[in-house]
């Protein structure tokens, strides 16, 4: 009896919560459904529902092809930036060279560095390599991703060398480690790089914004700036676009949630 | 033939070279009409003009990036806080548009004076009126065409408005110093003198402390500027605040969603109605080969039939003085009283950082309204914090 109270009581709580962090995305789908201007209004439920807002965003604005935009930057931009940032931890984390430690030291630092500070230099060397308005120019500055590089490193550091050590002995060159040992081990890592990687893209505004000076090269960010003008905002709009959006974290995430909890089992089962 | 081609050779690179790239933040339905000026000026004149349009919401960093990088287009509509920095950061050419300047709403082209250059000119201009629910105004027994005149006035109304078990109130505010310009000016006050903040005159005290007494005093105010509260505009289309300060860009909206409003002149204080005025320009960049051209784009856009067209199909402010007579009042009925408000505006001072200026005084204007400062040493700091702004440019 006590049990199922307790019970209750922490299931009252956390629905309470649940309801509390799901408010914002189900007033957004609230707020889409409701007639266009009339995205300010307090009502809970729309009067009359409508889909017009999706139909509109997905015909009269072009947000098919900012979607598209959008999912071929942050698809390819995660996957290089996940292959470039597992090769980079598995060098600091496995191997000797020299200057390793002033180089990671190097690296780490960069993070100091407010990523604002860069957007100039980095639009003229983009500018000067006639990039503007092309994919190259949202993807190849940001494959370099020290956060997601650091955060490889710490967890590879925490295989033990003798494994690495056994390969070796078993005959194994650095790509056979690399592929058969590490990549299957830090599998849950890498997932969430991938994902941390996707969703800066994803989310990325300034910088597609100012590459792109052309209106079929803009991603979802930007298309959604689009709908606020000096003094209105397109509200009905604007959550129908962005209810769009989420869709592919969403999936991702779902998708990306059985590696977090594998990867948190397999470390329980070791100890 | 040999002579076709040199001839080519010369008239090809001139062609392809006279497009004007011009940066826009239209909205849609401003954009639609835009695209059929430009169309309108490629034909008369045969210079091709490309059109790009940039979210209102990331211009300053795009453009200020451009500019950076001389990457900038020929033109860009920008807004008028923003003309300023880019002005006093000698980012843009001085523009002459000979005769027309005289025909352009003074206090819109005023804006764009720095040193005795014009350093854009108008597109689109905007200024703050009353507005009120007229069905709230016959349920608390006012006659619903006859907005309060005067500031006084206006207080008895606002109290009669207000049904705190409804939640209905009179009157909800912002508490951004552009928002309470009209206050300030209406009650004689002046902003800026000489390059030097004057905020802290008897006026302006009288100004600020009005609007703290429609919070604290008469409770006829909800605290809508407060952040998390429902703003200005959330209430008064939800029917919950019966007077709004408010832009044309607003009728629209409370037109489709079937609000009974009305809308009138600023009510007059010790000075009279003042308003402050908002809105964009267009400005031309340094780095542009064609200037010629652009100052005949920006020439065209503000013309006498530009204007009216403008007018007529979005129902907003012209800048050319010459269309006033022509703008259809029967369709925009509202447009008369905005019309009339701009003969009592006052022009905005061309600062090289006017978003730092906000910055330093809403919060300060904020202790007021809340009562942990004094309304006359808030605005004594507020113009201690301005002037060292402005001293620094």
């Amino acid at each position: 009896m006590v049990n199922k109270v307790k019970a209750f009581i922490i299931y009252f709580w956390l629905t309470v919560f649940l309801i509390v962090v799901l408010f914002p995305f189900i007033w957004m789908i609230i707020t889409s459904l409701k007639p266009i201007g009339t995205g300010l209004t307090l009502t809970i439920i729309p009067r009359p529902p409508t889909l017009s807002n999706y139909k509109s965003v997905l015909t009269q604005y072009k947000f098919g092809r900012y979607f598209v935009n959008s999912l071929i930057v942050a698809s390819i931009g995660a996957l290089g930036a996940t292959v470039l940032c597992t090769m980079a931890a598995f060098a600091f984390a496995k191997l000797e060279f020299p200057l390793k430690r002033p180089l990671f030291g190097m690296f780490l630092s960069v993070l100091m560095v407010p990523g604002l500070m860069f957007v100039v230099p980095q639009f003229a060397i983009v500018y000067r390599l006639g990039w503007i308005n092309t994919y190259k120019a949202m993807i190849i500055p940001h494959l370099a991703n020290v956060f997601g590089m650091f955060l490889l490193v710490q967890y590879m550091k925490t295989i033990p060398d003798e494994l690495v050590d056994a390969a070796r002995v078993d005959g194994a060159n650095n790509w056979t480690i690399f592929l058969k040992l590490i990549v299957p081990l830090s599998g849950a890592m890498i997932a969430t790089v991938f994902l941390l990687t996707f969703q800066f893209h994803w989310n990325n505004f300034l910088w597609q914004l100012i590459v792109a000076t052309d209106e079929h090269m803009y991603t979802v960010p930007v298309g959604l700036a689009m709908f606020r003008s000096a003094h209105e905002e397109l509200h009905t709009l604007k959550m129908a676009a962005s209810a769009i959006s989420i869709l592919p974290i969403t999936m991702i995430f779902i998708f990306a949630q059985r590696y977090f909890i594998e990867g948190i089992l397999r470390g329980a089962i070791k100890g | 033939m040999r002579r076709f081609i040199a001839l080519m050779t010369v008239v090809i690179p001139f062609i392809v070279d006279a497009q004007l790239k011009v940066w826009v933040s239209y909205n849609d339905e401003e954009f639609a009409v835009f695209k059929q000026l430009v169309t309108a000026f490629e034909e008369s004149t045969g210079i091709e003009v490309n059109v790009q349009r940039i979210p209102f919401e990331g211009q300053e960093q795009k453009i200020l990036t451009a500019c950076a990088t001389r990457t900038a287009p020929d033109l860009a509509r920008v807004d008028c806080a923003f003309l300023g920095k880019l002005a006093h950061r000698h980012a843009l050419l001085d523009i002459d548009i000979g005769e027309l300047a005289d025909k352009i709403v003074p206090v819109a082209l005023q804006s764009c004076i720095l040193n005795g250059k014009l350093y854009g000119v108008p597109d689109q201009l905007t200024c703050v009126c009353l507005f009120y629910n007229k069905r709230l105004f016959r349920e608390a027994g006012l006659d619903p065409n006859k907005p309060p005149a005067t500031w006084a006035e206006f207080l008895k109304y606002a109290q009669k408005l207000t049904d705190r078990s409804k939640g209905i109130y009179g009157f909800a505010m912002r508490n951004t110093l552009w928002w309470t310009l009209p206050f300030f000016y209406s009650f004689g006050a002046n902003f800026i003198e000489d390059n030097t903040c004057v905020l802290n005159s008897p006026e302006a005290v009288a100004a600020l402390q009005f609007k703290v007494d429609l919070y604290r005093k008469y409770k006829v105010e909800p605290g809508a500027w407060k952040s998390g509260a429902i703003d200005p505009d959330m209430g008064f289309q939800n029917e919950k605040y019966a007077m709004v300060l408010n832009g044309p860009w607003k009728i629209k909206l409370l037109k489709t969603i079937g609000i009974d409003f009305g809308v009138a002149p600023i009510p007059a204080g010790k000075k009279g109605g003042y308003t402050t005025i908002g809105g964009t320009n267009f400005v031309i960049f340094r780095g542009t080969k064609h200037k010629h051209e652009a100052v005949e784009f920006i020439k065209f856009i503000v013309s006498k039939e530009s204007q009216i067209k403008w007018a007529n199909e979005l129902g907003q402010i012209p800048v050319n003085m010459e269309a006033f007579p022509y703008v259809d009042t029967i369709r925009h009925p509202y447009l008369k009283v905005f019309l009339y408000q701009l003969q009592y505006a006052i022009a905005r001072p061309v600062l090289a950082d006017y978003p730092a200026i906000e910055d330093v005084a809403n919060p300060i204007m904020e202790a007021a309204l809340m009562g942990e400062k004094p309304v006359k040493e808030a605005l004594e700091l507020i113009v201690y914090k301005i002037n060292a702004i402005l001293q620094e440019e």
